[in-house]
C-alpha cells in the first residue's frame, strides 16, 4: 500500500505542560519529514474525529504520540487497513521523570532531557511507522475442523460432549476396550452443587451413553495414537490397535549431533522402521485440533517404607480403597494418611493437589456408613478443599466418626492383628498411637506424559512435550496464565494429564479444553494465531536463499513449529506458531520477520535515537522491554510517578527469546552506551508467556558478553534482567542502578565512530 | 497414649448442648479470648478436639473445664460456630452424672425424661409423712395468721417438740445429707482421678486444716467475691443475676440453720420458739431479702439464658432449665406462702406450702447430679488448681 502517514501529539495528561509540543512537532516534520499535528485530547470525540478527518482524505499511517499503547486501544483503533503507531510520551516520559527530592534543586537541565527524550520517542515510532506493513492472514488451503480427544475417561467424553454440542465433529480415542476410564471404579462422586454437603452418583456411566449416542462422535476403543503429524487445521492422525508397533510410530528425537553420528555410521538409528516424521499418512484421519486427555496413573508409594505399603497387609492406596469400598468391603477402623515426611517435611505425597484431602474425607464416609461404630482418622498435615468445597468438608467433619487431626505419621506397623499408626506432633497435644484395621494412604495422581510420549508427535522436536523434566511432568504451557495450552500448538490438556483434580474440576476442565480446542480451529480458518498473542495476523516470513542450514530457529522454537528437511533447512508451519519471534531472534543470518516486527524494523528504531557525543549527562542506553508483563509494569510505574532515569530508551518486544543480538551491535556501534533486556523470570518459577523466550536470551546473553570484550566493551554494558509485572515499584530502582554502573564505566569509547 | 474415641460420649455430648462440637477446626480463637486459657494450655482449643475425638477420661481428668465460668467470650467470637462454652457446658453436664453417686440417681437426674420420676420422689415421700402425721389440719383463717404452717403435719402432743418440726428435719436432714454425702462421694473420685492425671502422688499431703486454710479458703473467697466471674465478657449480665442468686442462698442457708437450731435445740428448752418469726426478726428480715434477691437472680438467669438462646443459637438443654426451674419453684412458692399467711389464705397456702417442701427436697436431693452440681465442683476444681500449682505437688 502507498502510505500516506500524519502524526499526531496529544496535550493531555499533563504532556501539553511538561513539553514544548511546537519544538516536538518540528522534530517529527522536520527530522521525519512527516506532517505533524498537535491537539488538546485525542482520545476524546474531538481529537479523534480530528485524527478521522484526515483519514478521510487519505493518511493511512498513523503516528500517535500520547499514551501508552496498553491504553485507549479502540480510541485509536481506526481499522485493519490502517497502520496505527503510538508514541508513549505519557507513561514512559513525562510521567517517568525523576522529580528532585525534598530541598534538592531541580536539574538545570531537566526540561531539555525531558524534551531530548520524547523527541527520541516520536523519531522511533515515526520510524516504525515507514518500515512496518500491513499483514496478510496466512490462509490454509483446506482447513479440517475435526477434533480429536485422546482419552475416554470422564474428561475426553466430556470435552467430546462439549465439543459436539458446539457443532464439531469429534474422534474419540480410547486405549481400553470400553469407555470410561479410571472414573469406572469410584464409588461416588463428589457434591457438584449446593448445599455442597452430600456425596453424589458417579455420573460416569451416563455420560458414556451420551457420547456413544452421539452421532456427530465417533469412538474408536482399544486403539491408540501412533503418530500425529502436520499442524493446527491439518493434523494428520495415524491410529493402532493399543499395544502394538507400526512402522507409523512417532520417531523420537534425533539431535544434530545424533544425526552427524547416525550419518558418519556410529550410531543407530533409533527411528530405522519408521515413516519419515515429515511424511503425510494417506489413510490417517484429518483433524484441526487436539484434546489431550489421557488421565493419570496412580504414583508408587512404596518408596515411604515406614508406612509399610507393600509390606505391612492392609496398607492400601486411595485408589485401591476406593475399589474396595464400591464392593462393599470397608472395614471399620481407617486411618487416612495425608503426608508421608513424618518430621522431615509436611509436605503431601506428590502429585495430590488438593484431591486427596477430598478423597479422603468422602473414603471417611464410606467408613462411617458401612459401619453402625465406624471410626475414620484422617491424619493430615494440610486439608485442602479449594471453593466451596469448604462445605463438603465441614459437612464430614461434622459427623461423630470422623476424626481430623494435623500430625506426623511416623511408623505403621502389624500389630495384634490389626495395625498400629503412630502419629507425633498432634493437635490433640500428645503423640497418640491408633489401633486400625487398615490404613489408607493418599497417592497421587501422575499425568501419564511423566512416563510416556503420550501426545506422539511426528514433529522435529521429538514425539513428547518438550521440557517437561521443568514442569513435573505436565504438558500445560503455563499452569496459572494458560492452564489449557500446552507447548505444542493446538493441543489442549485437560483432565488428570494436566493437573491432579476431581472429576468436578476434569469435568470443567475438559469444557475449557474443548473451546480452546475450537478456537484454534477458528483462528486458523481467520489465519490470527492463538494465545497470547489472539488476533495478531502476522507470521514470520523466512528469506530461505540465505539461510546456511544452522537449526538454531528449528531447535530453539518453544512450540516445536519448525521442521526441516534432510538439509536441515526448515519448514514453517504457520498454525503451530505463536508468533513470539524466537526463530528471529535466534536466525544469525536475520533472515527471518514479520510484517511489522523485524530486524531492520527494531534495528532502525535504534538508529533513529539521537546519541549527543562527550556530554556525561546525555548517556544513552536502550532498553528491550518484554510486552507482556515488563511493559505494562514500567507503565504502572509511570503511573505512580516513579521516577526512572532520563538516559533510557525503552524499546518494546514480543518476547525477549525475539531479540536478535544485531539489535545489540547496533545500539552498541551506534554510540549508545549500554543496554538492557528487561523480560519474565525462567526457570521453575517460570513466567515467560512464551515458555522459553527469557531462558534462551539470557543463554545468548552470555555469548554477548565475549563478543563485547573482544571488541573493546565491558561486558558488564549489556546486561539482562528478570522481573514480574508486579515489580513496577523495583523496575526504576533496577533500571537506575544500572544506569549509575554505566555512568561509572564512563560513555561508550566507540561513540562517534 | 492409645487413643480410643468414645462415640456414646459424643453423643451424649451432642445431647446435652454441646451439638456444635464437630465443627471446631482447631483454630484455637477461643484460647485467645478465655482469660483461663495459659501458656502451653491452650484452653480450650485442646479440649474441643479432646470432644470431637469421644477423649472422655482426658475430659473428665481436666479441672479446667470445671473452672470454666461459660463467659461465652470463646463462643461469640468461634469462626465456626463451634461454641466452645457450650460444649465444656455440656461436658461438666456429663460429668456430674459420671461421678455421680449412686449411679441411678445421678443417671435420673441427668435427662428430662427423669423428670417425672424426680418429682414424683419428693412428692410421695411428704405424701406418705402427711397421711402418717395423720394429715394436715387446715387452721381457721384467725389461727392461721398464728400458726402458719406448724400445722402440715399435724400438732403433736408433747410441746417440746413439734411434730411439724420433726417431721420436716425427717424429710429435710436425710435429704440433704444423702445430697450432700453423694457429692462428697463424686468430688473424692473427680479428686483422685484428677490427681492420677496430674502425676500427683501422695508423698506430701497437707493437713485438714492446711487444706481448709491454704486451698479451699482462698477458693471460696474468690468464688464469693465473683473475681472470675466478673472476667467475663459476653455474658457479664450473668453476674448481675448469679450474685445476688448466690447471695440469697448463703442467706437462706443462715436463716435455716438459725431455724433448725431455734426450733429444733432451744425450742426443746422453750417451746414458745416455735412458731413463725414476727416481721421485724432480723432472721425475717433476712429471709425476706433473700427471698427478693433470689427471685430477682432468677429471673435475670431465665431472661439471659432466653437471650442467649435467641441470640446465640445457644441449645435449650434440660441440664440448664432444670436449675432455672427449680430455684425458681423455691422462690415463688416459699415467697407464695408467706404472702397467702400475710393474706389469710390457708388452703391455697397449705398446698402451695406443699410444693414448696417438695422443691426444696428436690434441691438438696438432686444438688450433686444436676447443675447445682458446680456448687461443689466448681469449688473443688478451684481448690484443685490451686493445690497443683502449690510446694505440695510441686516439690515433687
Amino acid at each position: 500500500m502507498d502510505k500516506k502517514y500524519c502524526a499526531y501529539i496529544c496535550a493531555g495528561c499533563g504532556i501539553g505542560d511538561a513539553l514544548d509540543l511546537e519544538a516536538l512537532s518540528g522534530v517529527v516534520s522536520g527530522e521525519m519529514s512527516m506532517e505533524c499535528k498537535t491537539h488538546e485530547y485525542l482520545c476524546g470525540a474531538e481529537g479523534r474525529a480530528f485524527i478521522e478527518k484526515d483519514i478521510a482524505d487519505g493518511v493511512n499511517t498513523v503516528v500517535i504520540g500520547a499514551c501508552s499503547p496498553r491504553v485507549m486501544t479502540s480510541e485509536f483503533n481506526f481499522g485493519d487497513d490502517k497502520i496505527t503507531v503510538r508514541a508513549n510520551l505519557r507513561e514512559h516520559v513525562v510521567w517517568t521523570e525523576v522529580k528532585p527530592g525534598e530541598g534538592e534543586e531541580p536539574n538545570a537541565e531537566a526540561a531539555e532531557f525531558l524534551a531530548e527524550s520524547a523527541a527520541d520517542y516520536m523519531r522511533m515510532a515515526c520510524t516504525r511507522a515507514k518500515k512496518t506493513l500491513l499483514p496478510e492472514p496466512y490462509q490454509l488451503e483446506v482447513l479440517n475442523k475435526k477434533i480429536l480427544v485422546m482419552g475416554g475417561g470422564l474428561a475426553g467424553l466430556t470435552a467430546a460432549k462439549e465439543a459436539a454440542a458446539a457443532g464439531y465433529e469429534v474422534l474419540l480415542v480410547e486405549k481400553e476396550d470400553k469407555l470410561g476410564g479410571k472414573a469406572l471404579g469410584w464409588r461416588k462422586s463428589f457434591p457438584t452443587g449446593a448445599p455442597w454437603t452430600d456425596l453424589e452418583e458417579n455420573p460416569i456411566h451416563a455420560l458414556i451413553a451420551e457420547v456413544e449416542g452421539d452421532a456427530r462422535i465417533s469412538v474408536e476403543t482399544g486403539k491408540e495414537v501412533a503418530r500425529i503429524s502436520g499442524a493446527p487445521g491439518q493434523f494428520n492422525v495415524t491410529l493402532k490397535s493399543a499395544g502394538t508397533r507400526t512402522e507409523w510410530d512417532a520417531p523420537s528425537r534425533v539431535t544434530v549431533d545424533e544425526r552427524e553420528k547416525i550419518e558418519k555410521g556410529e550410531m543407530e538409528d533409533p527411528n530405522a522402521g519408521f515413516v519419515d516424521y515429515t511424511k503425510i499418512n494417506p489413510d490417517g484421519v484429518m483433524v484441526g485440533s487436539v484434546v489431550l486427555a489421557t488421565g493419570w496413573k496412580p504414583a508408587d508409594v512404596s518408596q515411604y517404607e515406614h508406612l509399610g505399603y507393600g509390606s505391612v497387609k492392609n496398607v492400601v492406596t486411595n485408589a485401591e480403597f476406593e475399589r474396595l469400598a464400591k464392593e462393599g468391603k470397608v472395614p471399620a477402623n481407617v486411618a487416612f494418611v495425608q503426608s508421608p515426611g513424618g518430621k522431615e517435611d509436611d509436605k503431601d505425597f506428590p502429585y495430590c493437589n488438593s484431591v486427596t484431602s477430598m478423597v479422603a474425607l468422602k473414603q471417611a464416609q464410606y467408613v462411617t456408613e458401612d459401619n453402625a461404630d465406624g471410626k475414620a482418622y484422617i491424619l493430615y498435615q494440610h486439608m485442602r478443599t479449594p471453593g466451596s468445597m469448604e462445605l463438603f468438608y465441614k459437612n464430614a467433619q461434622n459427623r461423630d466418626g470422623i476424626f481430623l487431626t494435623k500430625g506426623s505419621v511416623m511408623k505403621v506397623e502389624e500389630a495384634g492383628g490389626g495395625l498400629k499408626v503412630a502419629v507425633e506432633d498432634t493437635l490433640l497435644g500428645e503423640d497418640i498411637d491408633l489401633n486400625v484395621d487398615m490404613v489408607v494412604l493418599a497417592a497421587g495422581m501422575e499425568p501419564t506424559t511423566l512416563h510416556q510420549n503420550t501426545i506422539n508427535l511426528a514433529y522435529r522436536q521429538g514425539p513428547a512435550f518438550n521440557d517437561l523434566g521443568l514442569f513435573d511432568g505436565y504438558a500445560d504451557s503455563h499452569f496459572i496464565c494458560f492452564p489449557y495450552e500446552t507447548r505444542r500448538t493446538g493441543v489442549y490438556a485437560a483432565g488428570g494429564v494436566r493437573k491432579a483434580e476431581t472429576m468436578e474440576e476434569a469435568v470443567d476442565d475438559a469444557t475449557g479444553a474443548a473451546l480452546k480446542a475450537i478456537q484454534c480451529i477458528e483462528s486458523v480458518d481467520r489465519g490470527v494465531s492463538v494465545h497470547p498473542r489472539s488476533g495478531d495476523a502476522t507470521y514470520p516470513d523466512f528469506f530461505m536463499q540465505r539461510c546456511t542450514q544452522c537449526k538454531r530457529c528449528t531447535e530453539e522454537c518453544p512450540f516445536g513449529a519448525l521442521d526441516d528437511d534432510e538439509k536441515g533447512t526448515p519448514l514453517p508451519n504457520p498454525t503451530r506458531c505463536r508468533r513470539c519471534g524466537t526463530c528471529m531472534g535466534a536466525c544469525p543470518e536475520r533472515i527471518i520477520g514479520f510484517k511489522d516486527y523485524n530486524i531492520d524494523l527494531i534495528g532502525s528504531m535504534i538508529k533513529a535515537v539521537e546519541v549527543p557525543e562527550d556530554d556525561d549527562d546525555r548517556l544513552r542506553i536502550v532498553i528491550f522491554v518484554c510486552e507482556n508483563d515488563a511493559y505494562p509494569a514500567i507503565d504502572m510505574a509511570g503511573m505512580r510517578r516513579n521516577g526512572i532515569n532520563h538516559m533510557v530508551r525503552f524499546i518494546p518486544v514480543r518476547c525477549l527469546g525475539s531479540v536478535n543480538m544485531a539489535w545489540i551491535r547496533d545500539a552498541m556501534s551506534a554510540g549508545m552506551d549500554g543496554a538492557m533486556l528487561l523480560g519474565c523470570s525462567y526457570g521453575d518459577d517460570y513466567q515467560c508467556h512464551f515458555v522459553k523466550g527469557s531462558e534462551i536470551a539470557s543463554k545468548r546473553m552470555e555469548n554477548i558478553g565475549d563478543t563485547l570484550s573482544t571488541l573493546g566493551l565491558e561486558s558488564e554494558r549489556v546486561v539482562a534482567e528478570q522481573v514480574a509485572i508486579t515489580d513496577y515499584d523495583k523496575i526504576p530502582q533496577i533500571i537506575n542502578d544500572f544506569v549509575d554502573e554505566i555512568v561509572e564505566m564512563g560513555p561508550n569509547p566507540f561513540k562517534g565512530f | 497414649m492409645i487413643v480410643q474415641p468414645d462415640l456414646e460420649f459424643i453423643k451424649s455430648l451432642k445431647e446435652a448442648g454441646g451439638d456444635t462440637l464437630k465443627k471446631c477446626y482447631q483454630c484455637a480463637t477461643c484460647s485467645v479470648m478465655c482469660p483461663l486459657s495459659k501458656e502451653g494450655k491452650p484452653f480450650p482449643r485442646k479440649e474441643m478436639i479432646w470432644a470431637q475425638w469421644g477423649m472422655k477420661d482426658q475430659l473428665l481428668n481436666d479441672p479446667d473445664v470445671f473452672l470454666c465460668h461459660q463467659c461465652g467470650d470463646c463462643t461469640a467470637n468461634c469462626p465456626r460456630g463451634a461454641k466452645p462454652g457450650d460444649v465444656l457446658s455440656a461436658i461438666r453436664s456429663y460429668a456430674y452424672t459420671f461421678y455421680g453417686w449412686p449411679k441411678p440417681l445421678a443417671k435420673l437426674a441427668s435427662s428430662a425424661k427423669g423428670l417425672p420420676m424426680m418429682i414424683g420422689i419428693p412428692v410421695v415421700i411428704i405424701f406418705i409423712m402427711w397421711l402418717l402425721a395423720g394429715a394436715t389440719h387446715i387452721p381457721s383463717k384467725e389461727q392461721f395468721a398464728n400458726i402458719g404452717y406448724t400445722n402440715f403435719f399435724g400438732h403433736w402432743e408433747f410441746k417440746w417438740y413439734a411434730k411439724n418440726i420433726f417431721f420436716i428435719v425427717l424429710i429435710m436432714v436425710p435429704s440433704l445429707g444423702l445430697g450432700l454425702f453423694s457429692a462428697f462421694m463424686g468430688v473424692k473420685k473427680m479428686w483422685s482421678t484428677m490427681a492420677k492425671q496430674a502425676g500427683v502422688t501422695n508423698s506430701f499431703r497437707p493437713s485438714a486444716v492446711q487444706f481448709t486454710k491454704e486451698f479451699l479458703w482462698p477458693s471460696l473467697v474468690e468464688i464469693i467475691k465473683h473475681n472470675r466471674f466478673n472476667e467475663c465478657g459476653t455474658h457479664l449480665d450473668r453476674v448481675r443475676g448469679h450474685l445476688p442468686l448466690m447471695l440469697s442462698f448463703i442467706g437462706l442457708f443462715i436463716v435455716t440453720l438459725w431455724s433448725l437450731l431455734k426450733q429444733d435445740v432451744l425450742g426443746l428448752i422453750w417451746p414458745s420458739l416455735h412458731g413463725p418469726l414476727p416481721l421485724m426478726d432480723p432472721f425475717k428480715l433476712l429471709a425476706n431479702v433473700s427471698a427478693i434477691a433470689l427471685l430477682f437472680g432468677i429471673v435475670v438467669l431465665w431472661n439471659n439464658r432466653k437471650k442467649a438462646e435467641a441470640e446465640l443459637d445457644t441449645q435449650a438443654t434440660f441440664y440448664d432449665w432444670f436449675l432455672i426451674w427449680e430455684i425458681t419453684a423455691v422462690g415463688v412458692t416459699g415467697l407464695g406462702a408467706e404472702l397467702l399467711r400475710w393474706g389469710g389464705m390457708p388452703t391455697l397456702g397449705y398446698i402451695i406450702y406443699f410444693l414448696h417442701l417438695v422443691s426444696v427436697m428436690m434441691l438438696f436431693l438432686y444438688l450433686p447430679y444436676t447443675k447445682l452440681a458446680h456448687l461443689v465442683y466448681r469449688t473443688t476444681a478451684y481448690a484443685f488448681e490451686k493445690y497443683r500449682e502449690s510446694q505440695f505437688v510441686k516439690a515433687e
